[in-house]
């Protein structure tokens, strides 16, 4: 996928405008609106409370409060559950991206009885919001005894119609002949699918992996339901309630804050191509 | 058995007597148990552990642990997971809600188990035990009870001249200190006037003859004037007199935070804050506590809360939680509380330790105010009506409507909730 | 529709030299499943996703659907009442509040739309430099966790200490208590759904931008065009597929607000009344007041609404979408 860089850089040499000072003015404003909140947040977490709520505000602590932090890490059992949210992402988009592969090349390569009907069901389903299904899962989680417990939180969450729509879209771009090919060879449904339509789709399965991560990583409304036990919840909800302890302890909150998004920065900048490429994909198949 | 026998052989156990009968059942207590014990404040936890720590000592075969849930979430996920038979195996009730798990079936009767075990119960403040009393069979064991007192800020106090508060102050003497102590330039107002039924007007209603509710549960109290007037002591401080800030900015911060960071001058406070005021250096060098102000005859009746220790009716270790259940209504426990300063015990006889824990402040004044305590307004389902009472009041505290005219269509509502309550 | 993604894959270097470049008998223009019968690898393929979505989602729905017609006891138990849920519902105050808010929430949140396609085309001159620098900023709102994005702005828009207050005095305005003030709550609200929005639709914008052939914009320019002229002549109708897909998205998105409306008001603001969502209602009728059948009804609601907007939306990208 071709990078806005090299696109750009190529509009340029054809023909050449040395800068842009106006749209780097708005862009710069922009920037300072998108990023403030962070910085903010940043320099309240290392107040006192005190230094927090003094008029003119304090941009700089007069010395580092790393207590903020330890406060956190004691409130919470924070490590416990960022592993808590990583497992939960890792085995949703684990499970949406294989699962729905498997629907979606089903549904774009084979032809069998019911194949319009079936789709048509899952196009529906894609369609209803999720809050629909919440009170039942709940209680189908009760009914396996699994409530307050790390499979509660990922287990409803690792099928998707929306996903099978979204490979089953990238499945049909690829060309016909390679599969003739293949099966010409001898070769059968699952080795096609393994050898040749996986590897291809790849560009798919991560646009899709992507987009998962994010809902997943920034789930609340379900955790909050299916599980009360504190150990078991994921940041997000530990958050919530690192607010109910703290109400208006705003180093506090600022320090928890920060510490739960800082891991997905992380990620994000490091893998911010394939996030943004993902991303757009989604955005012209969707 | 061994184990529970050893434990009530610990000579600090004055209750040993009463209890020693000891209960025959339960074959199972080797089993290596891990029970879960739900509560909703923080700055409790430390005790909390620690009394679990004495209790694991003399039951190594039984583990607890604490979870604490932030009381805005506590009971949306205590009831969820109770219902669902997931929920703690111990958890604290509050007298709002004891009626409503006890006839809901939330919590379990423990009558047979005190029986057994000879618990005598008379130890307890028996306002408290009454209060978790349903129908005539007991579902808590008394944990603590409130008292409260004026929290006032020294500093701002001695900067602005003023007298510090003493046990002569009327309601007359807080406006009065107010309207002194308010500073709009420096950001200061002289009192901070919540909408929090509990730390507001269930301190000043019953001061004027008021009530809440009758002493049946049948009928709402909210049209009577007395008590609007001890309602309206609180939006007059906002919306008269202007020494308090707004609803909208104690939804904002905290009043608890404004008083500890110089804010607000006074605030009243419950005899379960002073050990958070004290983990704020500014809140331990400059916090004093003075005696709550009695109302305009020198009443000083107030609603008070006391909470108690309750068993799942759908736990899976009934034994090893009844178990549990005695040992948090211990002197042991008693004394742990008291001496870290946290609440004042229900286990009668262990106050003066509570107002001796934090030499820097008053703690006697809480201990002080408990024989005022009335009992808590409370009927089948009270959450239902509490809420929608704070929900209303709202408007008279940000002045849109006069605090009468609300307070008689709070009445209202609270009676239409108080006919449909299952009896 | 540009001719994103794996077109761009040579098939001859993903198959190898295995079978070779074989010509294909007439090239069809789109893929069309084999001829022959492949009904139990079908299903054997299918199944995981089919099942888990009738257990997890189909089912549920008819389940919530059926519940919306029963009440719920406190501690467990449900028995059928008829349309007394709905009847609840048409008359419930809080419900009308909450679809105001949500319309209210959407449109301003859709003011993020042309805000994002102005970044991206600001972002697309040539010569532009610091793209990647630019795009990574305005994109951190959107990896951010809503929790603490939440926490964050509840602090920022503080009514006595926060900075939006402060900034706001030193150009003489006495800002609101944003948050807590019924008027202001839902615009504060709406404002962290704007930036939290912006980096996500830059990037479908930029991508949509990316499509558009380059002579589009020299014959603009041959025929005398400027900048603004060649950005509403060109980049915007032709990224009317990119608007229309941003529009869907965010429409959905304010649908379903609850994070910031649980975290930075929450039940006890006197401003909950005037921000409160249909989400929102959803979850404390059903998990915070334990109304089950009431918040069933709730969601059929919500269902419905969800349908009838996207078919409205659908219908009217007719009218203004042009796929190129």
């Amino acid at each position: 996928m071709a990078d806005s860089m090299q696109l750009t850089a190529r509009r340029g040499r054809r023909r050449f405008r040395p800068r842009h000072p106006i749209a780097h003015l708005v862009l710069c404003l922009g920037a300072i609106f998108m990023v403030g909140p962070f910085l903010w947040q940043l320099s309240t977490s290392l107040q006192t409370f005190g230094e927090s709520v003094s008029v003119p505000p304090t941009f700089l602590p007069h010395s580092p409060q790393w207590s903020n932090v330890t406060t956190v890490f004691s409130a919470l059992p924070f490590g416990r559950e960022l592993m808590n949210t990583t497992v939960m992402t890792i085995a949703r988009t684990v499970g949406q991206v294989l699962f729905s592969s498997l629907a979606g090349f089903a549904f774009a390569r084979m032809r069998f009885r019911g194949n319009a009907v079936l789709f048509a069901i899952f196009l529906s389903v894609t369609m209803v919001p999720y809050q629909v299904f919440l009170l039942p899962q709940y209680q189908i989680m009760q009914g396996l005894g699994l409530l307050n417990t790390l499979t509660a939180l990922f287990l409803p969450g690792m099928f998707s119609a929306f996903g099978t729509f979204l490979m089953r879209q990238f499945f049909r771009q690829i060309p016909m002949e390679i599969e003739e090919a293949a099966r010409i060879d001898g070769a059968n449904i699952l080795q096609i699918f393994w050898r040749i339509m996986l590897p291809m789709s790849a560009p798919g399965m991560i646009a899709l992996g992507v987009l998962v991560i994010i809902w997943s990583w920034n789930d609340l409304l379900w955790p909050l339901v299916v599980n009360s036990d504190p150990r078991q919840m994921p940041v997000s909800a530990g958050l919530a309630s690192l607010q109910g302890q703290y109400t208006t302890n705003f180093p506090v909150l600022m320090a928890g804050s920060l510490l739960a998004s800082l891991p997905v920065i992380i990620v994000f900048i490091v893998f911010q191509r394939h996030l943004m490429s993902g991303i757009a994909f989604s955005g012209v198949k969707g | 058995m061994k184990r529970l026998l050893s434990l009530l052989l610990v000579p600090l156990l004055l209750a040993a007597a009463a209890c020693s009968g000891s209960s025959e059942s339960g074959g199972d207590s080797d089993e290596q148990v891990t029970l879960t014990y739900a509560i909703w404040d923080q700055a409790q936890a430390a005790a909390m552990k620690q009394i679990i720590q004495e209790f694991h000592a003399q039951h190594p075969n039984i583990d607890v642990q604490v979870q604490v849930t932030p009381w805005e979430s506590y009971w949306t996920k205590l009831q969820t997971s109770v219902t669902a038979g997931s929920g703690p195996d111990v958890f604290w009730m509050t007298m709002v809600y004891a009626q409503y798990y006890a006839i809901g079936g939330g919590i379990a009767a423990l009558d047979d188990q005190v029986k057994k075990s000879k618990l005598d119960t008379s130890v307890y403040v028996p306002a408290v035990t009454k209060a978790y009393t349903v129908d005539g069979k007991l579902y808590g064991i008394p944990k603590d009870v409130n008292g409260f007192g004026l929290c006032y800020n020294k500093k701002l106090f001695d900067a602005a001249g003023v007298k510090h508060p003493d046990a002569s102050w009327k309601w007359t003497d807080v406006i009065a200190a107010a309207q002194k102590l308010t500073n709009k330039q420096k950001g200061v107002y002289g009192f901070v006037a919540p909408e929090a039924d509990e730390l507001s007007w269930y301190l000043t209603v019953p001061q004027v003859g008021g009530q809440v509710i009758s002493p049946d549960g049948k009928r709402s109290g909210y049209d009577q004037d007395a008590t609007i007037q001890g309602i309206q002591f609180w939006t007059d401080m906002i919306t008269k007199y202007h020494v308090s800030p707004t609803l909208q900015q104690t939804t904002d911060t905290d009043p608890l935070a404004m008083l500890t960071s110089g804010k607000v001058a006074m605030r009243y406070c419950g005899s379960w804050e002073p050990e958070e005021i004290a983990a704020v250096p500014y809140g331990k060098a400059n916090i004093g506590i003075a005696p709550l102000p009695a109302g305009p005859t020198g009443k000083r009746e107030y609603y008070s809360n006391g909470l108690a220790d309750s068993i799942s009716a759908k736990t899976k270790h009934p034994e090893q939680a009844w178990q549990f259940l005695q040992f948090l209504g211990s002197e042991k426990a008693a004394e742990i509380q008291a001496k870290t300063g946290t609440v004042i015990p229900a286990y009668q006889g262990h106050a003066d330790a509570y107002a001796k824990a934090m030499p820097e402040f008053d703690l006697q004044v809480f201990v002080d105010h408990l024989k005022y305590a009335q009992p808590f307004p409370a009927s089948t389902d009270t959450s239902v009506w509490r809420d929608e009472v704070t929900k209303q009041f709202a408007e008279a505290w940000t002045g849109k409507a006069p605090v009468g005219d609300v307070s008689k269509s709070v009445a209202e509502m609270m009676n239409t909730a108080l006919s449909k309550e299952k009896k | 529709m540009s001719g994103q993604g794996t077109a761009t894959a040579p098939p001859d270097v993903l198959t190898g030299g295995e079978t070779g470049r074989r010509a294909g008998p007439a090239r069809r223009r789109r893929p069309r499943p084999p001829t022959r019968d492949s009904g139990w690898w079908a299903l054997m393929l299918l199944l995981p996703a089919a099942a888990g979505l009738a257990v997890f989602e189909i089912w549920p729905t008819f389940q919530t659907i059926y519940y919306s017609f029963t009440s719920w006891g406190a501690f467990g138990g449900h028995a059928w009442s008829g349309l007394e849920n709905y009847r609840t519902l048409i008359a419930d105050s809080d419900v009308f509040h909450a679809i105001v808010n949500t319309a209210i929430i959407t449109a301003i949140t859709l003011l993020a739309v042309p805000l994002s396609a102005v970044v991206a085309a600001l972002l697309s001159l040539p010569g532009m430099r610091g793209v990647t620098i630019y795009r990574t900023l305005y994109f951190l709102p959107v990896v951010t966790l809503p929790a603490a994005v939440a926490l964050t702005w509840k602090w920022l828009f503080n009514g006595d200490y926060g900075l939006i207050n402060w900034l706001l005095s030193k150009i003489g305005i006495d800002g609101p208590h944003w948050l807590s003030d019924p008027a202001t709550a839902i615009f504060a609200i709406s404002i962290v759904g704007v930036w939290g929005s912006i980096g996500y639709n830059m990037v479908i914008f930029l991508s949509g931008i990316r499509g558009i052939p380059v002579d589009y914009y020299e014959a603009a320019e041959l025929d005398g065009a400027g900048r603004l002229a060649q950005f509403f002549h060109v980049t915007v109708p032709l990224l009317t597929p990119s608007i229309f897909f941003v529009t869907v998205i965010t429409v959905i998105n304010s649908l379903q607000a609850f994070d910031l409306i649980y975290l930075m008001v929450g039940q006890q603001s006197p401003a909950i009344e005037r921000t409160e969502t249909l989400v929102y209602l959803f979850y404390q009728r059903g998990f915070a007041e334990h109304d089950g059948g009431y918040a069933a009804a709730i969601g059929v609601l919500l269902l419905i609404a969800t349908l009838i907007l996207t078919a409205a939306q659908f219908r009217l990208q007719k009218r203004w979408v042009h796929y190129g």
